[in-house]
């Protein structure tokens, strides 16, 4: 008659070794279910930007009609940011875009309402650039840093101001 | 014959937690999970699954152990999942957990009862 090599395992140590490859399995995937769903690969998020004017006398209420529009950028940390920033003014006024630090960009100004015209300006890590009006500026940078970070033109403050949100 | 009778309570116990876990585990899919529906679809069917293996007492040197770490398995992916993301955080997921961790201690129960040598002789 074979003899059994088998070695029974004490209750204690069964209910021991399957709890702990339980937890560990379980904490396993569910710490990977939790980074696979918040995570969210780079990408490049591409927005256009206008100067807006709201309709009430500027003169009489004491601050600038100037707003942008949008005037919130919202991107994951880590995004690949483009900006179409145009200068839509049927005056003859000037708007910038200047970025809060840490941030700076690249921008490349065209002369014209498109891309499709050509370059005036190619500026690399600046935190402020100039488009007159008719004038189309595509800003680029990456969102490195999480927060909340102004941008806004210092020709027309405070009004003409918005939020950067970086998730992170 | 003691230890027979206390194996067969915790056995049923057993069936009967597995099988409301399984049922809450596919209502909660269906009203309140949000996300991964078919998870917890999935997790429900194979707790009422394990309800009738159990019940039937299909090879229960091994179906007990699985059922055991199966319980504690999905104990510790709800709570590590849900801490990292929110979800599933809401009164019907504590309470199918609390069953969960009722069910866990009911198995190791049952396997202890069943490997008791006065059964085993």
């Amino acid at each position: 008659m074979a003899q059994s090599t088998t070695k029974q395992w004490s209750v204690g140590k069964l209910l021991l070794v399957v709890g702990i490859v339980a937890i560990v399995a379980g904490a396993a995937v569910g710490t990977s279910v939790g980074y696979a769903v918040r995570y969210a690969a780079p990408t490049t998020r591409s927005f256009y930007l206008f100067n807006n004017s709201l309709p009430f006398d500027q003169d009489v209420w004491g601050i600038p009609h100037d707003t942008f529009s949008p005037d919130r950028i919202t991107v994951n940390k880590g995004d690949k940011v483009v900006i179409y920033y145009r200068n839509i003014e049927d005056t003859t006024e000037d708007h910038n875009f200047v970025m809060d630090p840490p941030y700076t960009f690249d921008a490349v100004v065209h002369a014209g309402q498109t891309e499709n015209f050509p370059v005036a300006s190619t500026l690399k890590g600046i935190t402020v650039v100039v488009v007159h009006v008719n004038q189309t500026a595509t800003i680029t940078f990456t969102a490195s840093w999480s927060g909340v970070f102004r941008y806004y033109c210092s020709f027309h403050p405070p009004t003409m101001t918005g939020y950067l949100v970086v998730l992170g | 014959m003691q230890t027979m009778k206390r194996s067969a309570v915790l056995r049923w116990s057993a069936v009967g937690l597995l099988f409301v876990t399984g049922l809450t585990d596919i209502y909660y899919g269906n009203f309140n999970a949000g996300f991964y529906e078919n998870l917890w679809y999935a997790m429900g069917t194979i707790y009422i699954f394990t309800a009738a293996v159990i019940a039937a007492n299909f090879e229960p040197r091994f179906a007990q152990p699985a059922v055991f770490g199966y319980a504690i398995f999905l104990f510790v992916l709800w709570a590590t999942t849900a801490f990292a993301t929110g979800v599933g955080l809401d009164t019907v997921a504590y309470l199918d957990k609390a069953i969960e961790a009722l069910l866990v201690v009911n198995m190791a129960l049952l396997i202890r009862s069943s490997r008791s040598p006065s059964l085993l002789r």
